[in-house]
């Protein structure tokens, strides 16, 4: 009858011993047998270099947003400078003033306009 | 044995190769191992044991900000889509004093050193020129005298300018120093919205004003009546929020925190009209602006089918313009007093309405102008009527046309005496004794005396009837006259068509019911008819010559003093006069009113005055420009 073995604490030692061993020869991975996971160490590997990747990415990305951000926001103010001053210019008494400087014959009709029906 | 040493020697040196590979992947192999090794005993020391100076620490650190996005604040637009009150960009310039010291201070050359320094101050001298010319209240040497005082003690934050517009920044952008960028001329630029408004002050009380798209407190909401402050709310939009870290390329948005969309506000159509709102402003102005006795004045012009708003101006003397007429308080909505003559309509209406007169040329004793079973006073005018016409009677046109007091006060004390009520009821379902709800906030209620109250007298039936022992505001008079104009239909009087996002109409608002008849279409005919009257041979003869024909009324009030009195004791006395009424008188299209407030003064101010030829102003422009009031010619 096959004795059953008994767990040491020296077996502690001779797996730390073979682990470095392996570590140091280059066979670990093989030792454990985790050679039919290679390919999803690999995978792991590039989805990593992916993930790293596309953070970088996206960091580029949202500094061009923010870039272009300013760029709308620029035009933004343009636009809204150049809609107050033409409707500052659009006050009814104003138009008056600027047309008498100017020397214009120009004033408010003296009866209503004739619609042709 | 030599073949077989022959064929041993190629096996042997492809092992010695083999095993030459072998030993350089194995090398580095180890060398991969050994720089992980230590790349991970140098982590662990990172994260457990080594402790970073706090200044470097920071440096090193990506910082997270909180920024608040703020929405952009909606426009306040007239009735023909021109802006009224917009969001407008504005620049804040600082300076930062230090730039470029430390390397001048720094150059192995001292003596270049200090010519670089003094070179930058140079600019700095120009630089405040340039900005004392630009910037209004800058001085050059001042600045000056700022800029190298900030240098000198290391002041990296100079307020330069504030609140400029872009052109002006992009001028102060281009002057000495400051065109070297921000890293040698230190310039810091900020951008904030403000709130402008192209047209002015022109109906500054009806459309409010802010500095800017923050939020307005409640209690500052109750004291900003103008649109600005009742849609608040719905100009301000939604703050949002996003936090930002520090990269290479400067802040960006930091994707793994949470991130609130700013909702921008949305726009507010009025029904204003810019170019009425303008005429009637300047119309109203001319009139006033050199009588040192008026302290304001008001004026409303309401479409007669919607109750459109169509321009609201109140002036009063404001004392920090050196008592020039500013838009300060609305009277319209928010002064209440008695409403003199124009109230006599709502007389002549009840006694129309209840059947007790058919036609306005029925006529009553003149009696010297005393209103029997009363302790009225004596309507002297009477008696001058009496004399001129040779007659012991009047019609109720005439009255109405000569606006009798007598006339008026006998028709109620005659005619309600014995119901009272039965006229106070009236004046309410003609909607001129409750408020109701506006679009600006302060809309007062009237002041209607009950006849069951200790105030009523034997005398207060009588006054009513012409206007007096009511207090009402000019815009619950003017919903009254346009109710007659619309023939007996009160629509509410209303200031905001609609609510828009982006051009869309989101919640429409636009015109209501208070009253859909408040009197018949034959008795409101007959009002026009008196009303014509008054503009035709009454006391409102001004407006005779208008464009077209103005149907209304005059009134003149004067305020209570302190004494209990209408005058004081000097005997002056404080006037309101008004003239309400609408045109074209044949199809009207429009009500309007125009109110005069005085000093105590001797000198008289009748609705038939300034009030009256306002009014005539604006009629002659409204006529001539609405596309409504065009003349058509069939096309053959």
């Amino acid at each position: 009858m096959e004795q059953k073995r008994k767990w040491k604490v020296s077996d502690l030692w001779e797996i730390l011993r073979n682990g470095f061993s392996a570590v140091i020869t280059g066979n670990l991975l093989l030792r454990l047998n985790a050679g039919k996971y290679f390919m999803h160490i690999a995978y792991t590997f590039v989805l990593f270099w992916i993930l790293i990747f596309e953070s970088l990415m996206a960091e580029n990305a949202l500094s061009k947003v923010e870039k272009n951000k300013a760029r709308i926001k620029e035009m933004e103010i343009v636009y809204a400078d150049k809609t107050f001053e033409v409707a500052s210019m659009s006050r009814r008494s104003e138009i008056e003033k600027r047309l008498e400087a100017m020397g214009s014959k120009v004033r408010e009709p003296e009866k209503q306009a004739i619609e042709i029906e | 044995m030599e073949e077989n040493e022959i064929r041993q020697l190629p096996q042997q040196s492809t092992k010695k190769k083999r095993d030459r590979i072998g030993m350089v992947l194995y090398i580095f192999y180890v060398l991969l191992l050994v720089i992980s090794v230590l790349v991970i005993a140098k982590l662990v020391y990172f994260q457990l044991i080594w402790k970073p100076e706090p200044k470097i620490a920071g440096a090193l650190t990506p910082s997270i900000v909180k920024r608040t996005i703020e929405p952009v604040r909606g426009n306040i637009i007239d009735c023909n889509g021109r802006l009224l009150a917009m969001s407008y960009p504005v620049y804040d310039i600082h300076m930062d004093c230090t730039v470029m010291k430390a390397e001048y201070g720094k150059m192995k050359n001292r003596e270049k050193g200090q010519m670089k320094e003094q070179e930058w101050m140079e600019k700095a001298k120009l630089l405040s020129q340039g900005l004392s010319e630009l910037v209004p209240g800058t001085n050059a040497e001042k600045m000056f005298s700022q800029i190298k005082e900030g240098r000198a003690r290391g002041r990296k934050y100079l307020q330069i300018a504030k609140g400029v517009d872009r052109n002006t920044m992009l001028k102060i952008k281009a002057l000495p120093l400051y065109k070297e960028g921000a890293n040698k001329g230190g310039m810091i630029v900020e951008t904030r919205n403000v709130r402008k408004y192209p047209y002015g002050k022109l109906a500054r009380r009806t459309i409010g004003f802010v500095r800017d798209n923050k939020g307005l407190p409640e209690e500052e909401i109750k004291g900003n009546p103008g649109l600005e402050g009742r849609y608040d709310a719905i100009l301000h939009g939604k703050d949002g929020r996003e936090y930002l870290k520090q990269t290479d390329r400067g802040r960006v948005r930091n994707y793994d925190s949470s991130y609130v969309r700013a909702v921008d506000g949305q726009d507010l159509r009025t029904t204003l009209n810019i170019d009425y709102q303008d005429v009637a402003d300047r119309a109203l102005r001319e009139r006033i602006d050199s009588l040192d006795d008026l302290n304001g004045a008001c004026l409303v012009l309401m479409e007669v089918k919607t109750g459109a708003i169509r321009a609201m101006v109140n002036l009063s003397r404001d004392p920090n313009r050196g008592n020039a007429f500013e838009e300060i308080t609305n009277f319209a909505i928010g002064r209440r007093c008695e409403p003199g003559s124009v109230f006599k309509t709502v007389t002549l209406l009840s006694v129309m309405s209840d059947g007790i007169y058919k036609s306005l040329d029925e006529t009553i004793p003149t009696n010297h102008g005393i209103v029997k079973n009363t302790k009225m006073k004596q309507d002297v005018h009477i008696l001058d009527w009496e004399r001129e016409h040779k007659t012991k009677e009047i019609s109720i046109l005439d009255g109405f046309k000569i606006s009798s007091n007598y006339v008026f006060g006998t028709l109620a004390v005659q005619n309600y005496a014995a119901n009272p009520r039965q006229y106070v009821e009236k004046v309410y379902s003609y909607g001129l004794g409750d408020s109701f709800d506006f679009d600006l906030e302060g809309l007062l209620t009237p002041l209607i005396p009950d006849p069951k109250s200790k105030m009523w007298s034997n005398t207060t039936l009588g006054t009513m009837g012409f206007g007096y022992a009511t207090e009402e505001t000019p815009l619950h008079i003017l919903t009254f006259y346009n109710a007659i104009a619309n023939k007996g239909r009160m629509v509410k009087p209303y200031l905001v068509e609609d609510i828009e996002k982006a051009g869309n109409v989101t919640d429409r608002r636009g015109p209501s019911v208070l009253n859909a008849s408040i009197c018949s279409r034959a008795i409101a005919d007959t009002m026009t008819r008196a009303l014509l009257s008054v503009t035709e041979e009454g006391t409102a003869r001004r407006l005779k010559n208008a464009k077209c024909k103005v149907a209304g009324k005059t009134g003149t009030s004067f305020a209570t003093f302190e004494n209990g009195q209408y005058s004081d004791a000097a005997g002056r006395r404080q006037y309101q006069g008004t003239f309400v009424g609408y045109f074209p008188a044949e199809d009207p299209q429009y009500s309007v009113i125009c109110a005069v407030y005085s000093k105590p003064t001797r000198t008289s101010y009748q609705g038939g005055g300034i009030p009256a030829s306002v009014i005539k102003t604006l009629v002659d422009y409204v006529y001539v420009n609405d596309p409504r009031f065009r003349e058509k010619l069939p096309k053959k």
